[in-house]
């Protein structure tokens, strides 16, 4: 293996915006593939379910929720660990964390986006989403405050706004960079975006500053954002969804597939934008170290779900659960506790932690898992709850099948035009953790 | 009337005696730039421990507190619907409203905080060499008429400055 050189300061500049400013025909394709299917997959299908009303999904009468609030909070779930890891990290200032951080982010934000999306479809007329906001209707009437889907509303718009401005912030100074780097039309550009950046003492010490508040607030809102997800189940009285464990089963749950998405993601950009020297093995090794710890962590939780279920004496419960292990979606929850409970333990071996096609695949095994994860608790407690005259069945259609699919390529198409307008490693942090330019060191 | 002289530096340690020196003969109008923060030129700059932007911080996360505890008392009590004998005004829910009205006026007001302290948006024609954005540490000192321009040179010159160039005025 060849011994790793470190790169020097305007190496770090080059390489970082060459994934920017030179783009090759892979990248046209797997753009216009990406887009293509977003439209074809989700835009589509969503339009068809507009005309001819919610009724072309599969809920039904006792299966109100569906895929559409599952994937919701698969998304959720994924935008977690993106700020949230990079805010922790900033703070405990571990320096790992400087080549990934900005892609983290990113994925933060745009399966924010993509949920948003969701709460669109699923709310089936979309052009009163706006009922959803704190505003009064034209009686006076507010929203209801005490309902946790106005904590959502709150908490998802907050997460939003803060994970715009953590990660836009975070990038001024390479914007600057690019603006120097450029020409023209995109030089006018992004002297708008970066502000007028110096890089004058003034500057950076004001902006560590805001950065470091921005992350202090950044970590309670992302452990509340999905403690309230969680409220949105968890506050019905509905069996095998009403317990106290939800909110840290989401936070944890939520962590777990954002930091399996991060490996996933690294592996791609380290892959086809050549950067190699700066996403390395010890990020994947911190990363499967971070995965593994969140495993055991939501192996426990499961575990404890059971026990409380089966603790509690209610016939209720004792349905719901059975409903959930053994019924028609048992082997989905075999999967799931496959997938996120045992095929992460191989990751306690260094060998398969450090190989990156190895970790590439666990990944995505892990987040299919969560995605199950998120479907049995929608999928296996409104059908089942309470007495069989109001147990139903809830089975996703080829509508919301489709909506699924092509959610992930909006995700994709986001990411994509994201790492040609933002530099996706950032510049002037990775060069904080190279050697100083100092005379004596060289 | 006032001119810029800027000193290039390709070393750290060079480019903070530089700026110490030249402060130290009474040059107080400096500008240090830098690819990277460095907390050795802040001192040089005069830059403390702390920062107004704290202020604004502390400032949004309490009137956020307030104001989301205030959206939600207000919501409910504007148009009374008491439901199954619960009360009006409840502290559970509301306190998570404020909860996060609470993180995202914090976050505003630090953005605010961030511009109002930090200058930025910044667009005027001002003294900057684009080599600072990559590996070069840069001090613009700024010379009227009371000062010796020839000085501030031979500072930087002595100082290890790849180059020393007069940028005139701003």
């Amino acid at each position: 293996m060849a011994e790793y050189q470190e790169p020097t300061y305007a190496e770090v500049n080059r390489d970082v915006l060459r994934t920017m400013l030179v783009t090759g025909p892979k990248y046209w394709t797997a753009l216009g593939i990406s887009m293509t299917v977003a439209v074809v997959c989700f835009f589509g299908p969503w339009f068809y379910q507009i005309h001819v009303g919610v009724g072309a999904a599969g809920m039904n009468r006792s299966a109100f929720w569906g895929t559409y609030l599952s994937n919701f909070i698969f998304w959720i779930g994924l935008s977690h660990s993106g700020t949230l890891l990079s805010a922790v990290l900033h703070i405990t200032q571990s320096s790992w964390r400087k080549a990934i951080y900005r892609s983290a982010e990113a994925m933060t934000l745009f399966s924010l986006v993509t949920a948003a999306f969701f709460v669109m479809v699923h709310v089936g007329r979309v052009w009163f989403v706006h009922w959803n906001f704190p505003v009064p209707n034209q009686m006076g009437l507010w929203p209801n405050f005490r309902s946790p889907l106005m904590f959502d509303v709150m908490a998802v718009t907050t997460y939003l706004t803060a994970s715009s401005i953590f990660i836009y912030m975070g990038s001024v100074p390479d914007f600057a960079a690019v603006r120097d780097a450029s020409t023209g039309m995109r030089r006018r550009l992004y002297t708008i975006f970066s502000f007028g950046w110096r890089g004058t003492q003034k500057e950076w010490h004001t902006l560590g500053w805001a950065y470091t508040f921005f992350a202090v607030f950044v970590i309670p809102l992302a452990v509340s954002v999905h403690s309230i997800v969680s409220w949105d189940f968890a506050m019905s009285i509905v069996p095998s969804l009403h317990q106290t464990i939800f909110a840290p089963y989401f936070v944890c749950g939520a962590i777990y597939s954002g930091t399996a998405g991060i490996v996933s993601v690294m592996f791609l950009l380290r892959k086809f934008l050549g950067l190699e020297r700066y996403i390395r093995e010890i990020h994947l090794d911190n990363l499967g170290k971070l995965l593994i710890t969140l495993s055991l962590i939501w192996t426990y939780i499961n575990i404890m779900e059971v026990f409380t279920g089966w603790f509690s004496g209610s016939s209720f419960e004792y349905e719901a659960m059975k409903f959930r292990m053994f019924g028609f979606y048992g082997p989905l929850y075999w999967e799931m506790l496959l997938f996120c409970a045992l095929v992460p333990l191989l990751m306690l071996f260094g060998k398969i932690r450090k190989n990156w096609r190895y970790m590439f695949i666990i990944s995505i095994l892990i987040n299919i898992g969560m995605l199950t994860e998120r479907f049995l608790i929608v999928a296996t407690s409104q059908p089942r709850k309470f007495l069989p005259d109001a147990f139903g069945f809830y089975f996703p259609s080829p509508v919301e099948i489709s909506i699924t699919v092509g959610s992930f390529a909006i995700f994709t198409t986001l990411f994509l035009v994201f790492v040609k307008w933002v530099p996706c490693v950032s510049i002037y942090e990775v060069k904080e953790t190279l050697q100083p330019l100092r005379k004596r060191a060289t | 009337m006032a001119s810029n002289i800027l000193g290039l530096f390709r070393y750290e340690e060079d480019f903070i005696d530089a700026a110490e020196r030249l402060k130290s003969a009474g040059y107080d109008e400096l500008t240090l730039m830098s690819p990277i923060p460095l907390h050795d030129a802040e001192k040089v700059a005069g830059l403390g421990k702390s920062s107004p932007v704290r202020r604004f911080s502390l400032a949004g996360a309490l009137l956020g507190a307030f104001g989301g505890f205030a959206l939600a008392t207000f919501s409910a009590t504007v148009f009374l619907l008491p439901t199954g004998g619960r009360s009006i005004i409840t502290f559970p829910p509301f306190l998570v409203i404020a909860y996060e009205m609470t993180i995202l006026l914090g976050v505003l007001f630090t953005l605010l905080g961030f511009h109002v302290v930090s200058g930025l948006p910044a667009w005027r024609d001002v003294p900057y060499v684009e080599d600072t954005n990559v590996d070069r540490f840069s001090v613009v000192v700024e010379v009227d008429e009371k000062s010796d321009p020839e000085a501030a040179r031979r500072i930087l010159d002595e100082g290890g400055a790849d180059e020393v160039r007069d940028l005139g005025e701003y």
